[in-house]
């Protein structure tokens, strides 16, 4: 738990300066929001341990929905503060981590025969565009645009 | 994971210079691609860990990948604190948001399928097409099946190629269908919420620079359809994708698949 928590408040800080660097937010403006966004993983990875039936991901996402919610108490500071953080600058840092991992699965691709590789950008376009498209026809059945 | 600070630093390096470079749009004459930070890190990455050049050995690149599994919760803390202020937004498209979620899981079957007996694979168009891949589903396809069965060999070639090119790919595919102006930005946003979520990162991205002025509302829908996937996923397949493929297989393949003597790769 201890060093989850030190690679939470690491990648805080990457995401912080990436923030800084692309959308102009000063570090000392964006560091309230940063601790309130691992404080709310903190948290969620708890109760995770406590009651392990749900995913870290839905304890997580639930935590950071209640505390900004309107009947939370200082919900609008708490919004305030975590939009000072870009969601794209927060995702950047991941996804370094993402690309300097891959090598490791780059032998195991080359193994791969033409078939599967085809069939999985099939499949990745049909999950998108099906549910897109589903989106969009109840849209339209409501109306709504 | 922490001490590795060759790979912090490498980190950080890749990621400033990605947010110096910024937002890069090229028109293709039917649509745009776009680029943002997000690919131009991934793609750094995947240079310097590529085996040849031998920068990064094995254990750096698995605790690249532990790394990856934890701050993904920072994101997803994020993404939650959107949510609260705009609840009655997404309950609002409530009905959108459920089926849209059907879409992702007839989805991978519904083009997946078919394609994979025309172009002759066997038993693996199983593993591959009933769902997008990712953990979770290879779980349960080798609980079923056994991971080297032909079906636990076609979901783990999906999940490899998801791992290596799935969130570029989702990414391209997102920024180009959302600039053919054929759908509204929402629609596309919940498209982008798969249920993996460096590919909903990287989707969710390249529509936000796409539809700028739709930005936050992308990220908002883009994690709500992620959320349904997650918390939904495991039980529809389960219960529905992978017996329903199964089925589907036991129909189509005497239709449509092709006879061959070697064993489908």
């Amino acid at each position: 738990m201890l060093e989850k928590m030190k690679v939470l408040v690491l990648i805080g800080i990457i995401a912080i300066l990436g923030n800084w660097v692309g959308y102009g937010v000063a570090p000392v403006k964006a560091l309230p929001g940063m601790i309130l966004i691992v404080l709310f993983t903190v948290i969620g990875l708890g109760l995770n341990m406590l009651i392990s039936k749900m995913p870290a991901v839905v304890w997580i996402s639930l935590i950071a929905l209640i505390a900004t919610t309107p009947i939370f108490p200082g919900n609008e500071w708490i919004v305030a503060k975590t939009a000072e953080i870009n969601f794209m600058a927060l995702a950047t840092p991941i996804l370094a981590y993402a690309g300097l991992s891959l090598g490791k699965d780059l032998e195991s691709f080359k193994k791969l025969g033409w078939r599967i590789v085809v069939i999985s950008l099939v499949v990745y376009t049909g999950t998108f565009l099906f549910a897109t498209l589903f989106a969009e026809i109840v849209f339209k059945l409501q109306g709504r645009f | 994971m922490l001490k590795d600070w060759k790979l912090h630093i490498i980190v950080l390096f890749f990621v400033l210079i990605g947010e110096v470079i910024g937002v890069k749009q090229f028109n293709l004459g039917v649509g745009t691609i776009a680029l943002f930070p997000m690919l131009y890190v991934l793609l750094m990455g995947g240079i310097v860990s590529f085996p040849k050049l031998k920068l990064m050995n094995e254990v750096q690149m698995k605790r690249a990948a532990g790394i990856l599994g934890i701050s993904f919760l920072l994101f997803v803390a994020k993404l939650g604190s959107m949510l609260g202020p705009s609840l009655p937004k997404i309950f609002e498209a409530g009905v959108s948001l459920a089926v849209q979620e059907v879409g992702h899981v007839l989805g991978t079957i519904i083009i997946g399928l078919p394609i994979a007996l025309l172009i002759g694979m066997k038993r693996e168009a199983i593993g591959a097409t009933f769902s997008i891949d990712r953990e979770p589903n290879l779980a349960i396809i080798s609980e079923k099946y056994g991971a080297d069965s032909p079906e636990g060999r076609g979901a783990l070639g999906v999940y490899i190629c998801g791992t290596v090119f799935g969130a570029i790919y989702l990414a391209i595919l997102a920024g180009f269908l959302g600039s053919l102006g054929i759908f509204h930005p929402i629609s596309l946003a919940m498209g982008a919420g798969v249920g993996s979520g460096s590919m909903m990162a990287a989707a969710s991205g390249a529509l936000a620079v796409t539809f700028p002025n739709d930005a936050e509302d992308i990220a908002l829908f883009a994690a709500a359809a992620n959320l349904i996937s997650t918390i939904l996923g495991t039980y529809l397949c389960v219960f529905f994708s992978l017996p329903v493929t199964a089925r589907l297989y036991e129909w189509l393949e005497p239709k449509i698949g092709r006879t061959r003597k070697e064993e489908a790769k």
